[in-house]
């Protein structure tokens, strides 16, 4: 389940690396490639969201427990 | 762009203004952080000569574009600074997280003796190499000083997943903003960029909360290898949502001048990719820190 989140966020960094040569060619080309990686990577980045809070609630996957205070 | 040729700028004294700034603002806090008295004062003057300057700069670069003074050339030069300091951005956060999982996965398994067990768990008696460490070896674990062992744990849903919400609601919002750039709807566009910096707003005023929370429970910059890592990374990313905010805002004002048509927005552009950035850094953090 853990390689699944890495791999989903792994492919949000390959958008946003799409982005950026969208950038940097410019023009009408660059600007429409740009847009579209990155409406892919907030679609991605929503449903990665919704996919943890899904597998939280019904128990695929655990908080890792690294979320502690110290109570001293 | 009635002039192909390559740009030279004219002369201009900002570049010095700026160095001077800067080099306030440092003296200032070196000595700030030395307890000097005047180092708070000359802190916040460097800082004003600082934003000064930006805010001088970067008008002149805003009125020279406008004014048409800029060829494709510029354009060109515009674009491939803007990917260097993506570059320089992504591998900042790389570090820090690099720093986060390099101290998670190996040293402090090494220091608990895994391995090839040359750093023995007798360097520091009573060590036991867990996650989150709170406490730093050497400073704690010698002359009978226990290790960091009661911790209770934080709501996962609690502010975290809000603040991750809130910024991917921005990131959506910001979309709809750059589509209607593109189909030339100006009203809408504007509403978008409202809610996108209201959104970010907010994302610092949770996280500002959360700080508090955090701080006022025993989590301190100083609370070991955890404490450090777990400031840095998110203190450093919410400075970039500080900076992202206030160019949002310049984008927003500049909208609102007129300054953007459907084929010439690249201060947009660039601004929205840094937005974008900084909110998958969120993601990444909230999957590093809460999940795996």
């Amino acid at each position: 389940m853990s390689l699944f989140v890495i791999a989903i966020l792994a492919l949000i960094f390959v958008f946003l690396g799409s982005a950026v040569i969208g950038l940097l060619r410019g023009g009408k080309a660059g600007s429409d490639r740009m847009f579209k990686a990155l409406r892919m990577r907030i679609i991605l980045s929503v449903l990665l969201f919704a996919f943890l809070l899904l597998a939280g609630l019904l128990g695929w996957i655990e908080p890792n427990g690294f979320n502690l205070l110290p109570t001293q | 762009m009635s002039n192909e040729k390559y740009y030279v700028p004219h002369g201009t004294y900002w570049p010095i203004i700026g160095s001077i700034g800067i080099s306030t603002l440092f003296i200032g806090f070196a000595n700030q952080m030395h307890d000097v008295s005047w180092g708070w004062p000359v802190m916040v003057l460097g800082f004003a000569i600082t934003a000064f300057m930006m805010f001088g700069w970067l008008g002149t670069v805003v009125a020279e574009s406008v004014g048409g003074m800029y060829n494709s050339q510029v354009d060109k030069s515009f674009r491939w600074g803007m990917s260097w300091f993506i570059f320089s951005e992504v591998m900042f956060f790389a570090a820090f997280f690099g720093a986060l999982l390099y101290a998670r996965v190996l040293s402090v398994p090494w220091l608990g003796g895994a391995d090839n067990n040359v750093f023995t768990p007798e360097l520091w008696e009573g060590f036991k190499a867990t996650w989150p460490l709170l406490s730093t070896p050497g400073e704690v674990g010698q002359n009978g000083v226990a290790f960091s062992t009661n911790f209770k744990l934080v709501e996962t849903w609690g502010l975290p997943a809000i603040n991750t919400a809130l910024l991917l609601t921005s990131g959506v919002t910001l979309t709809y903003a750059h589509h209607a750039l593109r189909a030339g709807q100006r009203n809408a566009l504007m509403a978008w960029m409202i809610a996108t910096i209201a959104l970010g707003v907010v994302f610092l005023g949770f996280q500002i909360t959360e700080y508090g929370h955090a701080y006022h429970d025993g989590l301190k910059l100083t609370s070991g290898i955890y404490g450090s890592t777990f400031y840095l990374l998110t203190g450093f990313h919410g400075f970039h949502v500080t900076i992202g905010v206030i160019m949002l805002t310049v984008i927003l004002y500049r909208i609102q001048k007129g300054h953007f048509n459907l084929e010439n927005h690249f201060a947009f552009e660039g601004v929205a990719w840094y937005w974008h950035f900084v909110d998958v850094v969120w993601l990444g953090l909230f999957i590093f820190v809460y999940w795996i």
